[in-house]
């Protein structure tokens, strides 16, 4: 039974959620449910039967067994920030957890917090911020995304680079299984024993089952902290520049690319961060860590910038400037819509030592296909961002911005990269798994999902394409 | 699995209206939803449908035909949307959500009327006799001490009572006479139809404080309510006739400044052009005449303002949201705060956050409204601030009232009103050595 077979919700179901959640939390009408029925990425959208938002832990403990009680699928989503798709809901339930809004607790002595999975991820480190602390994964959408998002799709940021992504910064986890159950995965108080489901769980994009509480890591704020703007002529230059700090062995805590369309957007928003308009590229190099020898290396990362052919590079003198430099950077794809009225944007890794030759790639398919590309991505990763601006009411345009895309995705597998860095796969990256992936690894991931989600209604139709688990299933010899 | 970019289809379901000329501005939305935690009613009722890119997706609903104009859902969600235009000093794409409501409601309120209440305030407002003679009633049960009485009534009326009692002045000040050498220019003051009506005291204080800072005063007659209620409610025509009978009377001023102490009346005044936009005889006089408007704030910041005698209060600010997202005008007012020695200014909570007074919103939506005025009244009361200072007379009455109901002591106060005082107490030093 595909998604959109699915029986729709009836009055019944309604009632039975109301009872649990209230009336004014389950919304049914085409005109409540519009909002819901795209993420981040708009182009992408599905009608939800039904969306029912608990408020607490217990309404959505009841509403998830009561789910699994008629054997409806459902699709968890926390504040529709995703840029994959992940959380379209096309015919069935759509269980919103952004009401679970608590910070439980904050230990700064061991430097961890429990929270809910609705938890704004800027909001925590608001909330750690009086003790010296922050939670290190800081995706660009920080001031709108949850936890619990953040742990479905094992959220990165530009600060991933030095610091890890949510995987490294989730110590435990209490799941809801879509079958009712209310499992532990890891261990609070340190290394956790057996098998780490953990692990599996965080990045499973919702088909695992859904966070009640998360206990992350806190870090520490860095003792010294530099934040360099370097300003180049050519995207080559900026990615070479990029090359030889990483070969020189300097970890920055961030290096971050932005070419000119994206800083004219940038400039002409409230968020202006007085980037170089006639740059062809930026890069935003930040180093942090203790204050001996931090000058040191930021002369190193300027010379190697100088080097690769840098008009300029300046400091940022004083933390206003510092975090103005950041909101530039990290509200660039909400900017895109100063360009054209539709957005889709990619999310590619290359290693690093081939993000020239990609950048090149990347500008010959616009021109081959005719579409605008601005690029803003973590450079350092080599996780790649490519947004091509578009109107969607052309039908010729659409089919070569997908064409584009497809070309793109392509290249960055040949060049041994992957087709996400950190919006996860969803059903925008779908197409491409089949490239990625044999059989057998893909049987293998159908085979995990099936432990905890046997039934498969936790975000039906995502992350695996179902033709993959069908053939695993139907040909159980071919697993020897 | 999609094997291709869905595309959308380029129709129009509603040509013709205010909101399908918006289009543009809907467009500029990329769903990025960095708006939603910068939303008072997405943060208070926990619906994206109550949110900024909520709303949004409602209005471009409207414009493909996919919902219909008499959609009750539709119509709900855009009611309660304060107007406080938090979304756009958030938003990376520069969407014009203000302007997107307006035209959102002058298209629905063309099929369905505002609510009975919504359009008696809106009828009083464009009739200056009918409007003074509600105001003058509303000076008589503050000074017969009825409004105190009343204000102990439960729901919207007694809620209603408490606005007329806050408007009581705050503060004790001696006469003083400003020293005037017009360095700076002239300047004429929107007396407005709620200032002039209940706050007069502050309105003289604007002119005293502006006189004492090098600006000319001169006076206007025949100026009109801005309008801003109306363009709010979805009366853009009402608006319009307004803004035309302000740009004739100011036209006649020939001062430099059009200066304002009303955050929402002076976003207004600002967005004239826009107003007028459609109308080919006015659009160059209004734009003209938008771009002489300054908060008193602006005028005051320009010129230092000039210091005055000690005032030992501790204040803490609350931004209005028409100042703050509309104007974009975060530091004028704490400058003339600054300017007051010995005033003790305490940082506010949330002070970017609206405090649900919305214009009319609170008389019209008193259930949200009181929601969102909740965590603001907690915010100030955390302060320990005996005063706190707001420039824009729907906030002053909002938190004066909602602090009145509370039984605390701390009176709201126009930030003018503090360096008035201060002024006067400088004058009365200078009389006493």
């Amino acid at each position: 039974m595909t998604a959109s077979t699915l029986p729709h919700a009836d009055a019944a179901l309604q009632a039975r959620l109301a009872a649990i959640v209230g009336e004014r939390r389950v919304l049914v009408r085409a005109g409540e449910l519009r909002t819901y029925e795209s993420d981040g990425l708009p182009g992408y959208h599905a009608r939800p039967s039904i969306g029912v938002f608990p408020g607490t832990r217990d309404e959505t403990i009841a509403v998830v067994r009561l789910l699994a009680e008629l054997g409806m699928p459902f699709v968890p989503r926390g504040a529709g920030t995703g840029l994959s798709g992940g959380a379209l809901a096309e015919g069935v339930v759509l269980l919103g957890l952004h009401r679970l809004t608590r910070i439980i607790s904050i230990d700064a002595e061991d430097q961890r917090a429990l929270v809910e999975p609705g938890v704004v991820n800027a909001a925590l480190s608001r909330a750690a911020a009086p003790f010296g602390l922050h939670y290190a994964p800081d995706p660009s959408s920080q001031t709108a995304c949850t936890i619990g998002g953040n742990v479905a799709e094992n959220a990165g940021g530009p600060h991933c680079l030095k610091y890890g992504v949510t995987l490294n910064h989730v110590l435990a986890l209490t799941a809801l299984l879509p079958n009712g159950d209310v499992v532990t995965l890891g261990n609070a108080d340190g290394e956790c024993e057996g098998y780490d489901l953990l692990g599996a769980f965080i990045g499973s994009e919702g088909c695992f089952g859904v966070a009640l509480d998360v206990t992350v890591r806190l870090a520490r704020n860095p003792q010294a902290v530099r934040t360099l703007l370097a300003d180049f002529s050519s995207l080559d230059a900026a990615a070479h520049a990029v090359s030889a700090i990483v070969a020189a062995g300097i970890v920055p805590a961030a290096m971050e690319m932005m070419d000119g369309p994206t800083i004219q957007a940038v400039e002409a928003s409230i968020y202006a961060a007085g980037y170089p308009v006639d740059a062809a590229a930026i890069l935003l190099i930040e180093l942090d860590g203790a204050a001996a020898g931090i000058d040191a290396d930021a002369d190193r990362v300027a010379a190697f910038c100088r080097e690769a052919g840098a008009r300029g590079v300046r400091t940022a003198s004083d933390p206003a400037e510092r975090a103005r430099l950041w909101q530039g950077r990290k509200k660039a794809f909400g900017a895109m819509g100063r360009i054209s009225p539709h957005l889709v944007v990619q999310d590619a890794v290359v290693p690093r030592t081939k993000l020239p030759a990609m950048l090149a790639e990347i500008a010959r398919v616009a021109a081959e296909y005719r579409v605008k590309v601005c690029n803003v991505f973590h450079a350092g990763d080599g996780n790649l961002h490519p947004n091509i601006g578009y109107d969607a009411t052309s039908p010729d345009e659409s089919a070569r911005v997908h064409a584009a895309m497809a070309a793109i995705m392509q290249a960055c597998v040949a060049a041994g990269g992957t087709i996400t860095g950190e919006h996860g796969v969803g059903i925008d990256k779908l197409p491409y798994m089949d490239s990625l992936f044999s059989p057998a690894t893909l049987g293998a991931m159908c085979a995990l999902r099936d432990v905890f989600d046997p039934a498969r209604r936790a975000n039906p139709g995502k992350v695996v394409p179902m033709h993959s688990c069908r053939e695993w299933h139907a040909a159980p010899s071919a697993r020897s | 699995m999609k094997s291709s970019l869905p595309t959308i289809p380029d129709t129009c379901a509603i040509p013709g209206t205010p909101l399908s000329d918006a289009r543009a501005g809907i467009d500029a939305c990329v769903h990025c939803g960095f708006c939603l935690q910068a939303c008072p009613t997405y943060l208070t009722l926990e619906d994206e449908n109550d949110s900024p890119r909520g709303r949004i997706v409602l209005m471009r609903a409207l414009v493909d035909g996919s919902l219909p104009v008499d959609d009750g859902d539709v119509r709900t969600h855009i009611d309660r949307c304060l107007g406080c235009r938090a979304c756009e000093t958030a938003c990376p794409s520069g969407v014009p959500y203000g302007h997107l409501l307006e035209a959102t409601r002058a298209t629905l309120t063309r099929v369905k009327p505002n609510p009975p209440v919504a359009r008696l305030i809106l009828f009083a407002f464009a009739r200056p006799a009918l409007l003074r003679l509600v105001m003058l009633g509303g000076r008589i049960a503050r000074a017969t001490r009825m409004s105190r009485l009343l204000s102990r009534l439960p729901g919207r009326f007694g809620f209603a009572m408490a606005m007329l009692e806050s408007t009581r002045s705050a503060v004790k000040r001696a006469r003083y006479v400003p020293r005037s050498d017009a360095e700076r220019g002239t300047a004429t003051l929107l007396t407005g139809c709620v200032m002039e009506g209940l706050f007069a005291p502050t309105n003289r204080a604007t002119e005293r404080a502006l006189s004492a800072n090098g600006y000319a005063m001169t006076a206007t007659a025949g100026q009109r309510c801005c309008g801003a209620l109306h363009a709010h409610a979805g009366d853009d025509e009402g608006a319009r006739q307004l803004a035309r009978a302000n740009i004739a009377a100011f036209e006649r001023s020939r001062a430099d400044y059009i200066v304002v102490n009303a955050a929402g009346c002076g976003a207004m005044m600002k967005e004239y052009g826009q107003l007028l936009a459609g109308d080919a005889a006015w659009h160059e006089r209004a734009a003209k005449l938008a771009s002489r408007v300054r908060d008193v704030s602006e005028l005051l910041a320009e010129a230092g303002p000039r210091p005055g005698g000690a005032l030992p209060v501790k204040v803490t600010y609350d931004a209005p949201c028409h100042l703050l997202h509309a104007q974009r005008l975060a530091t004028p007012p704490l400058r003339v705060l600054a300017a007051v020695p010995g005033l003790e200014l305490v940082p506010l909570d949330g002070s970017e956050h609206c405090c649900g007074s919305a214009g009319i919103y609170n008389l019209i939506e008193p259930d949200v409204s009181d929601r969102v005025l909740a965590p603001k009244l907690a915010n100030i009361a955390a302060t320990r601030a005996p005063m706190v200072a707001t420039g824009n007379p729907g906030c002053l009455m909002q938190i004066g009232a909602g602090l009145h109901r509370a039984g605390m002591t701390c009176r709201a106060v126009h930030p003018v009103d503090l360096l008035d005082a201060s002024y006067a107490a400088q004058a009365a030093a200078e009389r006493g050595s």
